[in-house]
């Protein structure tokens, strides 16, 4: 249950951005946030966790858009490369142990979906 | 009213980077060591630490950083063998973050000291994700738990830098396997070394501490 503390993270990131969007934007529609998929991160209560934290904030209303990136690996053995299943750090054509993550641990704010007055 | 997409790009763990930031150059300042020990409520990590109190005061000077949501029994177990300890509640929340290490560290005397433990809330997956500034994640394991936990909570044994398998003297008792369990180790990080202590009848404990004593003088 550490959504809640991931959650207040985004909440500041994107108020901070959002405040500093110039010129500035008339709604916050939606957010993008992407996540490894080697972060232990339970997508319904982090959207749980998003709504009430959102509430009363320019935040409130808009969509969470969560987007998990799958785990990749590189192996130190053969050189293979590809995604991997966790827990399973093995590799798939040498079953050598010796898988390095590439991909997987990132946690980032994407992108902002702004709607504007033209 | 047309709309936008704007890229950001913006790391979400910044604000508990900026702590831990601060809390590896504090340790730096003072050449100390923080170890973090991760485990389960229960998987014997204040047993572990009562355990090699007396071997540390041999080489080291240490303090221990309690982590728990309530109570401050732990602490109170580790005074009594007069080690300097700080207890830190966490009032409900699952782990411990860079900024309530920050500020129980800088209240301890740390030109006093060459190591700290911090003895995280027990929990097998929110401490896992949380960098503290610490030098090393340690696994803390008990038997009792089961030989599959490695692969249940892959994180925690992903980034700890080994593994602490406790109450070793249950084994005769239990169906606990343990080749399993230490190929499911494996599986998920080949290279971490794995101590099998009891921290009731003292085997294996000095094994931990030499390899503590290693990562204190950065081998």
């Amino acid at each position: 249950m550490h959504e809640f503390s991931i959650c207040r993270n985004i909440l500041a990131a994107v108020l901070e951005e959002y405040k500093a969007l110039e010129p500035p934007a008339e709604r916050l529609s939606r957010v993008r946030v992407v996540v490894g998929a080697m972060h232990q991160i339970v997508p319904d209560y982090l959207a749980h966790a998003y709504d009430i934290l959102a509430r009363d904030t320019v935040v409130a209303g808009s969509a969470l858009d969560l987007q998990v990136q799958p785990v990749t690996g590189r192996c130190q053995s053969c050189k293979w490369e590809g995604e991997i299943q966790p827990p399973f750090f093995q590799c798939p054509s040498c079953d050598a142990l010796t898988i390095e993550v590439l991909k997987g641990r990132e946690l980032y704010l994407d992108c902002l979906e702004v709607d504007c007055d033209e | 009213m047309s709309s936008r997409e704007i890229r950001i790009y913006r790391d979400l763990m910044g604000a508990n980077e900026k702590w831990a930031a601060e809390n590896r150059a504090l340790l730096q300042t003072h050449g100390l060591t923080m170890l973090n020990l991760i485990g389960s409520p229960g998987a014997g990590k204040t047993a572990l630490l009562e355990s090699m109190v007396e071997s540390l005061n041999k080489s080291l000077r240490f303090a221990v950083l309690e982590g728990d949501i309530e109570t401050t029994r732990d602490a109170e177990r580790l005074d009594k063998l007069d080690v300097a300890v700080s207890q830190l509640l966490s009032g409900g929340s699952c782990h411990l973050e860079a900024k309530l290490v920050n500020h129980a560290l800088v209240d301890f005397p740390l030109e006093d000291l060459d190591l700290v433990f911090v003895e995280n809330v027990g929990n097998m997956v929110c401490p896992a994700e949380f960098d503290i500034g610490e030098h090393a994640k340690i696994a803390v394991l008990s038997v009792t738990e089961g030989e599959d936990k490695p692969l249940k909570y892959p994180l925690l044994f992903r980034e700890a830098r080994a593994v602490v398998l406790t109450k070793t003297d249950l084994l005769p008792y239990l169906d606990f396997d343990l080749d399993a369990c230490l190929a499911n180790i494996a599986q998920v990080d080949a290279s971490l070394p794995v101590f099998q202590v009891s921290a009731k009848s003292g085997m294996g404990v000095e094994g931990f501490v030499d390899w503590v004593l290693q990562v204190r003088e950065g081998k």
